[in-house]
């Protein structure tokens, strides 16, 4: 089998190369997962608590978000864990897996490391792919030995060992296979940026599938491999389809990416490269450059984020009802309070929806920014910052473009949100509520995007804290409540600090300091950018 | 006042941390002159050019260009000259035409019949992706746009280091093209012979130091070629020439030889060897690191008293 010769090398070098990335992340995702594990006791322990937070979980705005709590069976502290944990770990897997394959397959051979290891030694066709493959299969293996063992462990009333290590495997498998996937993406085209959109389009699908079928009706679920993590319903039934699903997904993915990495030269993508204009009337400057380069995702990422805002709308009419009413309590409220407490429901998961959106605004905007610094690092801003172009101008063009595509970003989702929503709904909701979360969550992406600009002109090696104090901030705010996390760690998140539209006003002496502190940071990075050297490729 | 010097470099320092990139960097570039900025590999030279460019910013000393100074006065600078990186690095999403027209845009300056002209010359196909073009490919691209700049100062950085020797070839004609034309040129080089067919001056770095600078002809004592020889008659004459130095005598019969040649005395050792009937004969032109090993040997002569 010459094409696979030299894989486990291969493997080696990897394991090498990315030792830090995989104890990192291994640390993280194994690691918080357990110590939840460890405190969930404290926090879901008694029959009461229980009550309060499966009452939550399965209204339809939690299971839009968390995923479908059982019913039909009494709940204990393990399966309020696996229903709170389950799909928000599967995505946190995806993400950890699609950098490690794309780390392993387009990466390196954009970078021509391929070249000189499959070209100028004894190394057979398929040993890079495979080598990402087992790597794939190794990280993910650890990950699900070490979180088995460290859940049972915790002796969390509820659990069983069958449980623990079917939870474990699920988790581990839904990142490999969905690496695996990214494989397949990764022989499509020839650069790694493009291969890491489609594979964030493919999730965001199967994502927003696992969504709406949750929400209308489970059993539909099936359809998104996404939603296959909830299938195995850990601690209630310890269903093992889900993993041979996953295993079959993930062995076929191979196969397809073996298969197109065989029949594609070394460098290429299968999708050809178009050959473009001779000349060009239009490129003037950094703004049009931006507008050439990015303009086309930033097209995307606005359409992809309505239809994400259009999706949670779309359900706005099964999430407005109200869980769990008996005709005393409709009796008690009347049909007006009944109308009045939906749309209470309904606007706090307004509000949820508004940080959301804001996260992936901020990412989309960051990483038109992180260009300026990703450019230069690259050596193409050489050329233009040698010609009659100040660094002025080339930091507020980058920068400016990523602010206001963040706040368009934003408030596309909103719209989408309220669109979908309004369509569906008999009691439709006023477009301020709208614009009040739109207001306050744009303050807190544009902090975001200011810390990243001052990042880029003071200290660009550590732009990297931005995404992970934004990471953390998401965490906080999305898990703060239903973790019982104290209020401090609460401050920790810059969402939390502005997350009081649209039931209530906004704190105007917190919304001026974020812009104030945005505007400073802004005007750092300016003044840095202008003194530092350029880096050199 | 009149504009003597395009470039004054005086006393500059840069340090990366704790690491002496350049350590005293003196020289100048006259208007119309075409200066050859030579070293080894990691002697400094990238360094000096982004000095110059106001990449980056000096540690001390000063540069100025066009009387200017490099940092605080950049973009004005750039407006007046067209720069060729070593390692030319293209937005892979862009055509090479697209990026010339940019570039040129940059610089207020529009996509002229020369440009065409140039692409000809070049043959270069402007309508692939960057992504798509090879080394060289990326580096015409970077000297098109450079070239068909109307500006009084050119610098190019190792401009071919990628290019077959056609395309050296076409490079060095429009170095000729711009000097005709009373254009400055700061060309800067690891290989001896590029900068010698082209440049007026050189300047030597070496480790962060300028360790040599003056004209051509000046420094024809330190360009030697390595001459290997083989004929009919004895070569025992040999070692009386002047201008051949360091004889090693292949065979007994002393008819076979290396030796270097100074360039200056070339046609005597060739008539002589002519006489001696040539079988066969090997001429290296100097390499650079021949230059330097002769340049210690000369600071060597020099420091015994013998004027250079």
């Amino acid at each position: 089998m010459s094409v696979f010769a030299q894989s486990w090398t291969l493997l080696w070098l990897n394991l090498r190369k990315d030792w830090l990335k995989i104890l990192v992340w291994l640390l993280v995702l194994a690691g918080v997962f357990i110590a939840v594990a460890a405190k969930f006791e404290s926090i879901y322990g008694t029959p009461e608590q229980i009550k309060t937070i499966s009452d939550t979980l399965m209204t339809p705005a939690m299971v839009s978000l968390f995923g479908v709590t059982p019913t039909g069976v009494t709940l204990n502290t393990g399966i309020v864990f696996a229903s709170e944990m389950m799909v928000f770990w599967a995505i946190l897997m995806i993400i950890f897996n699609y950098s490690l394959a794309l780390g392993a397959s387009r990466i390196p051979e954009e970078n021509g490391i391929t070249e000189l290891v499959r070209g100028g030694y004894p190394v057979g066709r398929l040993a890079p792919l495979t080598a990402a493959a087992l790597e794939l299969t190794v990280v993910n293996g650890l990950f699900t030995i070490i979180t088995a063992l460290g859940v049972s462990a915790t002796g969390m009333p509820g659990i069983d060992p069958a449980g623990n290590w079917l939870f474990a495997l699920v988790l581990g498998l839904v990142g490999w296979a969905f690496g695996l996937i990214a494989l397949i993406f990764a022989q499509l085209v020839a650069d790694s940026r493009t291969a890491g959109i489609y594979n964030y389009l493919f999730f965001g699908i199967v994502y927003l599938i696992r969504m709406v079928t949750d929400i209308k009706n489970p059993d539909y679920t099936w359809w998104s491999p996404m939603g296959w993590v909830e299938k195995a319903e850990i601690y209630t039934y310890n269903h093992w389809t889900p993993v041979w699903l996953f295993l079959i997904l993930g062995i076929v993915a191979f196969g397809i990416a073996a298969r197109l990495n065989v029949t594609r030269d070394l460098g290429a993508g299968l999708i050809h490269i178009r050959s473009g204009k001779k000349t060009s009337h239009f490129l003037r400057g950094p703004l049009s450059l931006l507008w050439q380069l990015h303009g086309v995702s930033s097209l995307l990422w606005l359409v992809g984020l309505f239809i994400f805002g259009a999706m949670y709308g779309a359900v706005f009419n099964s999430i407005g009802k109200i869980a769990n009413t008996t005709p005393m309590i409709q009796k008690l409220l009347g049909s007006g309070g009944l109308q009045h407490l939906a749309t209470q429901q309904l606007l706090s998961f307004v509000g949820i929806l508004g940080m959301i959106f804001a996260l992936v605004a901020v990412l989309g905007g960051t990483m038109v920014l992180n260009h300026l610094f990703n450019d230069e690092r690259a050596g193409y801003l050489a050329l233009i910052q040698t010609r009659a172009i100040s660094r002025t101008k080339l930091f507020w063009a980058y920068t400016l473009y990523s602010l206001v595509f963040t706040a368009i970003l934003l408030w596309a989702g909103l719209m989408g949100t309220m669109v979908a929503g309004n369509a569906v709904l008999t009691h439709t909701l006023a477009y301020h509520y709208f614009n009040d979360v739109f207001i306050s969550m744009v303050a807190v992406a544009l902090l975001f995007v200011a810390l990243n600009a001052a990042f880029i002109g003071l200290a660009p090696k550590f732009h990297g804290i931005v995404w992970i104090w934004l990471m953390l901030s998401f965490f906080i705010s999305y898990f703060g409540k239903i973790m019982n996390l104290p209020d401090w760690s609460l401050n920790f998140s810059a969402f939390n600090w502005l997350n009081q539209a649209p039931l209530h006003d906004l704190n105007m002496t917190h919304f001026i300091s974020v812009l104030l502190v945005a505007v400073v940071l802004l005007i750092g990075g300016y003044i840095g950018y202008q003194k530092r050297d350029l880096q050199e490729r | 006042m009149q504009q003597t010097n395009m470039i004054e470099i005086k006393h500059l320092q840069k340090k990366f941390g704790k690491f002496e990139a350049l350590k005293d960097i003196n020289f100048e570039l006259g208007t119309g002159e075409v200066l050859g900025f030579i070293g080894p590999n990691g002697a400094g030279k990238s360094t000096t050019i982004r000095t110059i460019l106001g990449l980056i910013k000096a540690s001390a000393g000063s540069v100025s260009v066009f009387g200017k100074d490099a940092w605080t006065d950049a973009v004005a600078i750039h407006r007046q000259l067209a720069y060729v990186p070593g390692d030319v690095y293209l937005w892979p999403n862009l055509t090479g035409g697209q990026t010339i027209d940019m570039l040129l845009h940059m610089s207020q300056q529009k996509h002229s019949q020369r440009t065409d002209q140039l692409i000809k010359a070049f043959a270069l196909d402007t309508g692939k992706k960057n992504r798509t073009y090879s080394k060289g490919n990326r580096q015409k691209v970077a000297l098109i746009a450079a070239l068909s700049t109307d500006v009084p100062l050119y610098i190019f950085d190792e401009p071919t280091s990628g290019l077959d020797p056609l395309n050296e070839v076409i490079f060095q004609e429009q170095v000729h093209a711009l000097k005709a034309q009373g254009k400055s040129i700061l060309l800067s080089s690891h290989i001896l012979s590029e900068v010698e067919k082209m440049g007026d001056r050189i300047v030597i770095i070496r480790a962060g130091e300028i360790i040599e600078s003056g004209s051509l002809d000046s420094m024809r004592h330190l360009t030697r070629s390595q001459v290997s020889v083989e004929t009919t008659q004895p070569l025992a004459q040999l070692t009386q020439i002047a201008g051949v130095h360091q004889v090693t005598f292949g065979n007994a019969t002393q008819t076979k030889a290396e030796f270097g040649a100074d360039t200056e005395a070339l046609n005597t050792i060739m008539t002589y060897l002519a006489q001696q009937h040539i079988v066969t004969l090997k001429t290296t032109p100097p390499t650079l690191e021949d230059m330097f090993l002769r340049y210690y040997d000369a600071k060597d002569t020099q420091k015994a008293g013998v004027d250079l």
